[in-house]
């Protein structure tokens, strides 16, 4: 590890490479403190729980195996999704660590995230007199099927692969703004 | 909780009263602890049982999670099944306000669907959903039905709740209201293409 990448960073990265053999409940603050060069004790200072380690991991994950391609329009963005779905497909033990960290008690009080931001602002700039109720609902229903959880289920309970999905997503995309007042697909 | 003796439960295996007593045990230290962390010798003694007797039915923390949010789901979040797949929004916002009132057990059983483990069938009300749909609409195709299905499925789920408050820091209403209004949006092309 060079010196520039500090602790937490380094216990991250070393969870990552060990999910490769083992799932994420099979991997222990000692063997991360080994592979790191600290002690255990380290490991608890800078994750004081699973939980915490949980969401460290999926946050590195995301940042450095999924970032979501950068979107402006609403087709864009149904792209974005699918590349997505493809990268989970790709990784699959880290879309599911993923998925998981995004259903747990959460640790702290996070921002919304950039995500969220951002297709809220793509649904604005396509409708923007739309009132803020059916805003919520629609961001929370596009953010909740680009998700890893959706990725997730869609593959344990329907044996589906990222083009099923991404094909069921783009499905649930065109029934969310059909019940939108006057949404314009191409609009951006 | 009474057990059913003709196994009104639709899941796998029956459980004998130990078994029961164990899982109830478990969901009630999650929920006084915030955490499922618990060891087993903790459960052990809350479910009066022998800890020797928590190994012997459940050998991994992983088997008895996954066990207890079952029990959760069937329990707990028990509901009447809807009898038309358009009533399934009203089910939805009603499976919504139930878990924002026990958000612990509602974490439980969202973690336990997004393991990936073969033990965790993260959708099983998909059975229920496809013969509704199979009985009003039977002119469907088969790719729309599936994908009706697949929708319906996730949003009527523990991990909806747990997105929306995580995610967007909904309140019940909110959450109840968008999760609700998801579902009449995936209805919509359906709704007079009944019989």
């Amino acid at each position: 590890m060079a010196d520039t990448v500090d602790t937490p960073t380094a216990i991250l990265a070393s969870a990552a490479v060990a999910l490769r053999d083992r799932t994420f409940d099979d991997i222990s603050y000692r063997s991360l403190g080994d592979a790191v060069g600290v002690s255990e004790r380290t490991v608890y200072r800078q994750f004081p729980t699973r939980s915490h380690l949980l969401e460290g991991l999926a946050g590195w994950i995301e940042a450095t195996e999924f970032p979501l391609p950068a979107f402006v329009t609403i087709p864009q963005f149904q792209v974005a999704a699918r590349d997505r779905f493809h990268a989970f497909d790709a990784a699959p033990a880290f879309a599911f660590v993923c998925a998981r960290a995004a259903s747990i008690s959460p640790t702290g009080e996070a921002e919304p995230s950039f995500l969220t931001r951002t297709i809220e602002g793509m649904l604005q700039a396509a409708n923007p007199r739309l009132n803020a109720r059916d805003l919520q609902r629609a961001t929370a229903a596009l953010l909740y099927f680009a998700s890893a959880q959706f990725w997730a289920r869609m593959r344990t309970s329907f044996d589906m692969d990222a083009s099923e999905t991404s094909d069921v997503f783009d499905r649930t995309v065109e029934r969310a703004l059909a019940a939108l007042p006057a949404m314009s697909p191409a609009g951006g | 909780m009474p057990t059913e003796p003709d196994g009104a439960h639709t899941s796998a295996a029956e459980l004998n009263r130990t078994q029961e007593a164990i899982l109830a045990a478990y969901a009630e230290l999650i929920e006084e602890l915030g955490t499922d962390d618990v060891s087993f010798r903790l459960i052990a003694r809350r479910a009066g049982v022998g800890e020797r007797t928590v190994f012997r039915n459940y050998q991994t923390r992983v088997d008895l999670l996954l066990a207890t949010a079952a029990w959760i789901e069937r329990t707990v979040f028990a509901r009447e099944e809807s009898r038309s797949i358009f009533d399934m929004p009203l089910a939805i916002r009603e499976a919504m306000e139930r878990y924002d009132r026990r958000p612990e057990l509602a974490h439980v059983v969202a973690e336990t669907t997004m393991r990936g483990v073969s033990g965790s069938a993260p959708s099983p009300r998909r059975e229920h959903l496809d013969a509704m749909l199979r009985m009003e609409v039977p002119s469907l195709a088969d790719i729309e039905r599936r994908a009706i299905v697949a929708e319906l499925a996730h949003i009527d789920s523990a991990a909806t709740w747990v997105a929306l408050r995580r995610e967007l820091h909904m309140n019940r209403r909110d959450i109840a209201d968008a999760a609700a209004w998801a579902a009449e949006a995936v209805l919509d092309p359906i709704r007079g293409r009944v019989g």
